[in-house]
């Protein structure tokens, strides 16, 4: 454990020395994303200024539901940045230096490239969120409790989803924005699936579980979650994770190291 | 015995397109795959502290063959022992035994130092500070690159970034050595100087070397035996002085003459190489080179005559136009 | 002589197929994003028959429309003229016989056949699947309009892609500049939200600028909600604002070709 940590660490400053170059783009990148917070933010306050109850949810909810989510979209996107570097390095044969080292490669294939940069949005993300429940709602230590699992829960599931990723690259470099597909399909969580209606909503809850990501740990804060899901949740992290490596394993198999 | 390899091939799956429109839209929705095997049933055995030569043309198999070697490709059919592991299963104890360098690509981070990417590799191959600092030393020593090592990678010329990379793959001291075209786009004097170091880093540290490259140089300076491959398949595999005996039908005799004389003349001696008056080369079968010598001291006006073997370069060439 | 142009916009077209699996994943991003617009509405209508002033099925249009014709107005490949900036391939270009801006206005081109292409069947499945309530405009005048009011769109559209692409003369990277650039289209462009939901001096604001004139006004001279004279109105604005842009395009083209050159990249 201490070994990675080093490890980590020592490829974080690397990388943060390493892209001192684009500072101006990773600066600008935060920016853009602190933007489509507010705008989508500004959007829920129109609407939930002038419509009471939206799909049974009041503003407060809505507003708890989209800020959990913010989080979870947000911290694997940071810890995990190497993933959309991942082509690069196949194209490049980097990920050839990746396997021939006596360190997991999938390991660096996800947080290899971790940016310093970016602490400072978590932090304010996150110390909003304390904020803002503080606030608006009541709620007792054992919920928040249970919110912080399922955050963890849901991060799980996103890094199953990165690995998978990494996989399919492994497998063929023609595709460079499928992780995009990931955190596409994953915005469909800024608002409580149960909005959506069917068979969407059903594909969104288990087969693609945003529902358990996003939806599933605000409504335990609240105290709106029944037992069942909260047994499945768990299963679900379970399953994505050792079915993406699994994946990642056999993905190895097809690796054609890019040749020179 | 350190690499034994049996009946090893690798086959890839290459995607074909039709030209134009029509093919573009069939391509969209099938795709035809075509089966390319890179590698054929190829085996061969190592010893330690060995340095071996794979040569062959682009696309020949060299590459597949030592990316299979150290595990990084997984093999289509056949086994691959190498200090006992398999190399694909990538245990630890394997990786942190071998090591892999590629004359095309780098493992050094282009913006930092390359002491940076050496102190990764120290934690991730788990190295002492001691024994660190100690190859560090004999290595930058070797290569007489120590004040490189704190300076940006990207501000390298070609042949200090590659001593900076073999540093990398070096510092844990691995028993396997796969080189990968190391010399490539070297200017003349690094590529000697960079041939000196794989020569005297094998002899001091035992470490068994297979190396891959286009140099002839590289293979004659450095390798008593050689793995000629091409098409996938072992066309030889021996001593270099034997390839030539083998493969070369033919010597070279070099001659300097005193007078002009008409090629026409000459064409019945054998096939002329070079004619530049006063040099003039030809080229003779073996059986035939006691005649003609005979014939040429007879009929040609000439002060000097030597008979050599055919240039190595020459041979592998024949070899691989099937001659 | 036209025939150059064509040949890009094919070769454009052909391109996508080459990437077909990312260009696969960039449609089904397309479909989501509307998929979350479209279910967040149709929650927000609830029951009810009305919100902000709309029908249930105007605004149901409106949020499909929008879509739809974001795919013909917003898809572009001129981001590329920023990277060719940057890297010097700029140069291959400037010393053809031919109008830049000409060649990148068709192989947008090009690259808006195939979205729509693709746009077409999708939708043809979504009304299949979902069943929504979509308002046809009966009144021709009113669709006549609609296209015209497309075209502007897409000629605004444009302008606003090379001139961020411009930039390149003076930044290292665009695409941080494009990101930001393409947010804020899509929030001002009206296709999250019909924008005359907004407090009135905030809408006002808005429709100073070009960006409604992307989505938001094609889309509601379709919905035929809009009266003849805010239609003059917004023609009037939106044709000044294509004035504006060319004339920027062309100064920063100037200047910025004068420091290219002068680098001799």
């Amino acid at each position: 454990m201490k070994k990675y940590l080093k490890i980590w660490w020592i490829l974080t400053i690397a990388s943060a020395q390493n892209n001192f170059s684009s500072r101006f783009g990773a600066f600008i990148l935060i920016f853009g994303k602190i933007i489509r917070f507010l705008f989508f933010f500004f959007f829920l306050i129109i609407i939930g200024s002038r419509v009471s109850k939206i799909g049974g949810y009041s503003l407060n909810q809505l507003i708890l539901f989209f800020l959990t989510f913010q989080l979870i979209d947000t911290l694997p996107q940071f810890f995990m940045r190497a993933v959309y570097r991942f082509r690069q390095y196949i194209v490049t044969g980097d990920f050839d230096y990746f396997l021939i080292s006596p360190f997991p490669a999938l390991f660096r294939g996800l947080f290899g490239e971790t940016d310093p940069l970016d602490i400072p949005m978590i932090v304010g993300t996150i110390i909003f969120i304390i904020i803002f429940i503080n606030k608006a709602f009541t709620v007792s230590y054992f919920n928040i409790f249970l919110y912080i699992i399922f955050i963890f829960n849901a991060l799980l599931i996103a890094a199953s989803f990165h690995i998978a990723v990494l996989a399919l690259g492994i497998v063929t470099t023609e595709i460079d924005n499928a992780i995009m597909l990931y955190r596409d399909t994953t915005q469909m969580g800024r608002i409580p699936v149960d909005i959506y209606k069917e068979p969407l909503r059903g594909l969104i809850t288990f087969i693609i579980p945003v529902g358990i990501m996003m939806t599933v740990p605000a409504k335990v804060l609240l105290g709106i979650a029944p037992f069942t899901i909260i047994i499945i949740s768990f299963l679900i992290a379970a399953i994505f994770l050792s079915l993406s490596l699994f994946f990642w394993k056999r993905a190895l198999r097809f690796y054609s190291s890019a040749s020179s | 015995m350190i690499i034994s390899v049996n009946n090893l091939s690798k086959s890839y799956e290459v995607y074909k397109k039709e030209p134009g429109f029509l093919g573009s839209m069939k391509s969209l929705f099938a795709r035809r795959y075509e089966e390319i095997k890179a590698v054929e049933d190829i085996s061969f055995k190592i010893d330690e502290g060995e340095l071996i030569g794979f040569i062959g043309p682009n696309g020949a198999g060299k590459t597949t063959t030592l990316k299979m070697l150290s595990g990084l490709l997984y093999p289509t059919s056949g086994q691959i022992s190498v200090l006992g592991y398999k190399p694909f299963d990538r245990k630890y104890e394997y990786l942190s035994k071998i090591a892999l360098v590629m004359g095309q690509k780098n493992q050094l981070w282009w913006d930092l130092p390359a002491m940076e990417t050496f102190l990764l590799n120290k934690e991730i191959y788990g190295i002492s500070d001691s024994d660190f600092k100690e190859n560090l030393k004999e290595l930058t020593k070797l290569l007489d690159a120590e004040n490189l090592i704190e300076i940006q990678v990207k501000k390298l010329s070609l042949g200090q970034r590659m001593k900076m990379e073999l540093i990398a793959a070096l510092i844990h001291s691995p028993k396997v050595l796969f080189l990968d075209e190391p010399t490539i786009g070297l200017d003349v004097i690094a590529q000697k100087s960079l041939r000196d170091f794989i020569k005297e880093y094998n002899q001091k540290s035992k470490a068994t070397i297979l190396l891959t490259s286009h140099y002839m140089k590289d293979v004659e300076t450095l390798c008593k035996r050689v793995i000629v491959i091409n098409k996938g398949k072992i066309l030889f595999d021996g001593f270099l002085s034997n390839l030539i005996k083998q493969y070369s039908g033919t010597k070279n005799i070099y001659l300097t003459l005193s007078n002009i004389v008409d090629p026409s003349h000459l064409k019945d001696l054998g096939e002329i190489k070079k004619y530049e008056f006063p040099s003039l080369i030809l080229e003779v079968k073996k059986e035939h080179v006691n005649k003609t010598v005979a014939k040429i001291m007879e009929k040609l006006p000439i002060e000097d005559i030597t008979i050599e073997d055919q240039d190595i370069e020459d041979v592998i060439r024949d070899i691989f136009e099937g001659k | 002589m036209i025939k150059q142009y064509f040949l890009a916009a094919k070769n454009t077209w052909d391109e996508t197929f080459v990437y077909r699996l990312n260009f696969s994943i960039w449609r089904i991003r397309t479909v989501i994003s509307l998929l979350i617009t479209y279910f967040l509405w149709l929650a927000l209508l609830g029951n009810g028959s009305f919100i902000f002033g709309y029908t249930k099925a105007q605004m149901i249009t409106y949020i499909l429309g929008t879509a739809f014709i974001g795919n013909l107005v917003l898809s572009s490949r001129s981001a590329t003229i920023g990277d060719e900036i940057n890297t010097g391939d700029l140069s291959n270009y400037l010393i053809k016989p031919m109008n830049y801006f000409t060649y990148w206005f068709f192989r947008d081109l090009g690259d808006k056949a195939m979205n729509m292409s693709f746009a077409l069947i999708e939708f043809f499945l979504i009304f299949i699947l979902l069943k929504p309530d979509f308002y046809l405009q009966p009144n021709i005048i009113y669709v006549v309009l609609f296209v015209i009011a497309l075209l502007i769109s897409i000629t605004i559209l444009f302008f606003l892609n090379v001139l961020v692409s411009l930039l390149a003369f003076w930044v290292d990277e665009v695409w941080p500049l494009r990101f930001i650039f393409f947010i804020i289209i899509q929030f001002f462009a009206g296709s999250l939200f019909p924008l005359d939901i907004l407090p009135k001096p905030l809408f006002l604001i808005f429709s100073s600028l070009p960006f409604p004139y992307l989505l938001y006004f094609p889309m509601k001279i379709y919905l035929g909600n809009e009266n003849w004279q805010g239609i003059l109105v917004g023609f009037l604005i939106s044709v000044i604002w294509i004035f504006l842009l060319i004339k920027f395009t062309n100064f920063l083209w100037e200047i910025g070709l004068r420091k290219y050159s002068a680098q001799g990249r």
